[in-house]
């Protein structure tokens, strides 16, 4: 099931499949380790989404997640 | 884990080795022989990654931090020195994620590296920190500077916290891939120092041998432009390939050439390749970032293992709580009450000690020295004028020290994400809160920190605000008008530290509603997309928020001892001069008579619909130096007024001050309103000149100054008027 980083639910991983942001925004978070295949783990947030990715702790806004899409993994993937 | 030194080696073998576009290079480089000059190093690495910690390990005091001191945003150089003794220069550089700089910040540490910057040496060679908590992500700005082919030593920090997070690294195995010395390092326990000092001591350290391999669409892009780079825009060869890099990173490459705008070919040459690649559906960034990340993945195979499953960490079960949605902000407000309740509580002893001191230097002076006009420059010029501000010094010390601690622990990024959502309101994003968090202990540092925005138009605005949040030269007007307007030590604490807060909560208001204003019409943009990493938490470094407290102390104190002492010796001239003709006149005829009494009747029309009198209209005009003149002002002002040798405390003075027919001038009203007046008007000559510096432009901050004063005159007016309407 594929949704924005924003949709997926708190406490579940998801795989980033694909950037669909600006071309700065996309190719930044690229470089953080944030790119296509990344694990991502959401931690907490509605409006501004807590997550874990590599290990660390990346806080993004609504409009930022809003652009990253996710393909959802089963429990207990991390 | 300790590292042997090794030896140089050959040159000639080292260079066999090498990738072939170093190897090329580092025949033709002519190196400084390693005794003729002081080595220069740059110090770089991923925010967060213990960077300043580790420079301020190794250089001590030995630091210069230009004039404001604060976070990394400005150039640090220390001197440290080699296990041999021999002077060592270190440039702490702003932490970047890449070369492909996206801020001004990261755009600085790019441009010392490459050489560019005029006002900084170019260095011999780089210290890379990394975090090995997140190794592979660090990697990423370690392998953009092995492109540049100087020497490189890698540090990898907090080694302590990755163990206990289940993750080992090879330090070792690391080093024998990359070929340049590798040091385990936990900078905050003093572990790895010694190592690293012995590392920078070699006379000569080997080239990286890293190799990887241009992904192949893009490879001959890169071939051309760096040639294209060497010929038409006279780049050495080394420098050539890493921009050429950059250029194939980064989609705007106006911001990649900085300040050193590309040639036409060049120019011409990336279009040509932009354009094909467009054609072809080819995503060249995307391609050459994938790229360098599968090296990383490649080159950590063998060092980085996971000895257990990661749960949730530390910082994972605090941050539960401290950004929950409710615990959180009950966790914010009761920071910020902490806050003002020490510095009405905690700064009281010392003030008073401060306070009895001066005045019994003053009283000591005109004891001793026979009356005239020599004796009155002293006691009220030089004591009353500097004193009056000095005694404020513990409670600056108390802002600086809880700012320090909130970005120690890493509080301060947790804050950021707090208040992304109220920022959102405002068309701002989280990222901007923490420069305007900074503003309230001083504008300056929380300017410059907006260096860290992306977004031309979002700095800009955060820019703009900025000087709406209370800083710490307003708390001396804040408390001295608080000491006004509640006379006795019997008001409660509570009351006294309410209205400090309601005069900080209505600077954050204004700064949030002036944001709004400017992003819906000046500066109207998209909303911004915020990626904030927040660091793990960490114990407080006591003595670098001491280092850094005691640094803004001591500005504080040069500041009075210079700026305030010059305005407080002319401004006791010009309430001394030209003497009234009959000598018994009294000190109000004679402050009348003055050029400071003429001076200020010449405003009083403008500020007098505000309540304000001439008196205080000279402070107005004379704290445009700093806010924080106005109390000295005062001080010189009702000093020269009270009668013989009474040297009472400044808030006293203000409480007998009359206006001619009689009634009280500071009345609570008059002090509510110059409040208000300092939480809104543009009162600090360092600050534009900050606004010029950093807009590049004298439009913005003309600007800043006519809608802050204006909105201050403007608010003042209607807060005065409408409370004597109403019978206060």
């Amino acid at each position: 099931m594929l949704s924005p980083l924003c949709q997926l639910p708190v406490g579940t991983t998801g795989r980033v499949f694909r950037l669909t942001g600006d071309e700065g925004f996309c190719q930044r978070i690229r470089e953080m380790g944030f790119g296509e295949a990344a694990l991502v783990t959401k931690l907490s947030g509605t409006a501004t989404s807590l997550c874990l990715v590599n290990g660390m702790r990346i806080a993004l806004n609504h409009g930022a997640a809003k652009t990253i899409l996710v393909e959802h993994l089963p429990a207990g993937t991390r | 884990m300790a590292v042997e030194p090794r030896a140089g080696g050959g040159a000639a073998d080292t260079r066999s080795s090498l990738p072939p576009h170093i190897a090329a290079a580092s025949a033709r480089r002519v190196v400084p022989a390693a005794a003729e000059r002081m080595p220069v190093y740059a110090m770089v690495g991923n925010p967060n990654c213990g960077k300043t910690t580790l420079f301020n390990a190794l250089t001590g005091l030995r630091q210069k931090v230009g004039n404001y001191p604060g976070v990394t945003v400005e150039k640090k150089i220390g001197e440290a020195f080699s296990q041999h003794g021999r002077p060592m220069k270190i440039i702490d550089l702003p932490g970047a994620y890449s070369l492909a700089a996206r801020s001004p910040d990261e755009a600085v540490t790019r441009d010392v590296l490459l050489g560019r910057r005029a006002d900084t040496p170019q260095p011999d060679r780089i210290i890379c920190v990394l975090d090995a908590t997140n190794l592979e992500r660090n990697l990423y700005l370690v392998h953009q500077i092995l492109d540049l082919g100087r020497p490189v030593i890698v540090v990898i920090n907090m080694m302590d916290l990755a163990r206990r997070g289940g993750v080992e690294i090879n330090v070792i195995a690391l080093e024998e891939k990359l070929s340049v010395p590798v040091i385990a390092c936990e900078a905050v326990n003093g572990k790895g120092l010694v190592e690293l000092r012995l590392a920078m001591s070699r006379a000569e350290l080997p080239l990286a041998r890293h190799r990887w391999d241009v992904p192949a669409p893009i490879a001959p892009a890169v071939a051309d432009l760096q040639a294209a780079l060497v010929d038409a825009d006279r780049r050495s060869p080394l420098v050539a390939r890493a921009e050429a890099l950059l250029l194939l990173t980064d989609l705007d490459s106006v911001r990649v050439a900085g300040s050193t705008p590309l040639s036409q070919r060049t120019t011409a040459i990336l279009a040509a390749w932009r354009s094909r690649w467009a054609g072809q559906g080819t995503d060249w960034s995307g391609t050459l970032i994938r790229g360098r990340y599968e090296s990383i993945t490649e080159l950590c195979r063998g060092v980085i293992r996971r000895t257990r499953e990661q749960g949730p960490s530390f910082s994972d079960r605090v941050d539960a709580v401290l950004v929950h949605s409710i615990w959180g902000w009950v966790f914010f407000a009761a920071i910020m009450l902490a806050l003002f309740f020490s510095i009405f509580t905690l700064a009281e002893y010392p003030m008073n000690w401060i306070d009895q001191h001066v005045a019994a230097l003053g009283t000591w002076v005109k004891g001793v020295m026979p009356p005239g006009d020599l004796r009155d420059l002293l006691t009220d010029g030089v004591i009353g004028g500097v004193g009056g501000i000095v005694v404020f010094l513990p409670q600056i010390l108390i802002l600086f020290f809880f700012v320090g601690l909130l970005e120690s622990t890493g509080y301060m990024a947790r804050a950021a994400f707090l208040m992304d959502r109220p920022m959102s309101r405002v068309g701002l994003h989280g990222k901007s809160f923490i420069p305007l968090l900074g503003s309230f202990a001083c504008a300056i540092p929380g300017i410059m920190a907006t260096r860290t925005i992306e977004d031309a138009k979002d700095r800009l605005v955060t820019i703009l605000v900025a000087p709406l949040m209370s800083c710490s030269a307003r708390l001396p007007v804040y408390l001295l008008m608080i000491a006004a307007l509640l006379p006795g030590d019997t008001m409660p604490i509570t009351t006294k530290a309410g209205i400090m807060a309601l005069m900080y909560a209505l600077g954050t208001l204004g700064a949030f509603g002036f944001a709004w204003l400017f992003k819906q019409t000046l500066l109207r943009s998209a909303p911004p997309l915020m990626i904030l990493e927040l660091p793990p938490y960490q114990r407080p470094r006591l003595r670098q928020i001491l280092h850094q407290m005691f640094e803004r102390g001591w500005l504080f104190l040069k500041n009075a001892g210079t700026i305030i002492l010059a305005i407080s010796i002319v401004l006791w001239f010009l309430t001394a001069y030209p003497k009234h003709p009959d000598p018994a006149a009294t000190p109000d005829a004679q402050i009348a008579h003055s050029l400071a009494g003429q001076t200020g009747r010449l405003i009083e029309p403008l500020i007098k619909p505000l309540g304000f009198d001439w008196r205080i209209g000279i402070g107005l005009v004379t704290s445009f130096a700093a806010r924080e003149v106005f109390v000295s002002s005062m001080g010189v002002i009702f000093g020269v007024q009270s009668a013989g040798d009474d040297t009472s405390p400044i808030r006293d003075a203000l409480r007998q001050a009359r206006w001619p027919d009689g009634a009280p001038l500071f009345t609570p009203l008059v002090c509510l309103v110059l409040m208000i007046y300092y939480v809104f008007a543009m009162q600090c000559m360092s600050t534009v000149a900050v606004v010029r510096r950093e807009t590049n432009s004298w439009r913005w901050p003309l600007f800043q100054i006519a809608y802050m004063t204006g909105t201050a005159w403007f608010l003042c007016f209607l807060v005065y008027q409408g409370g004597r309407a109403l019978g206060f």
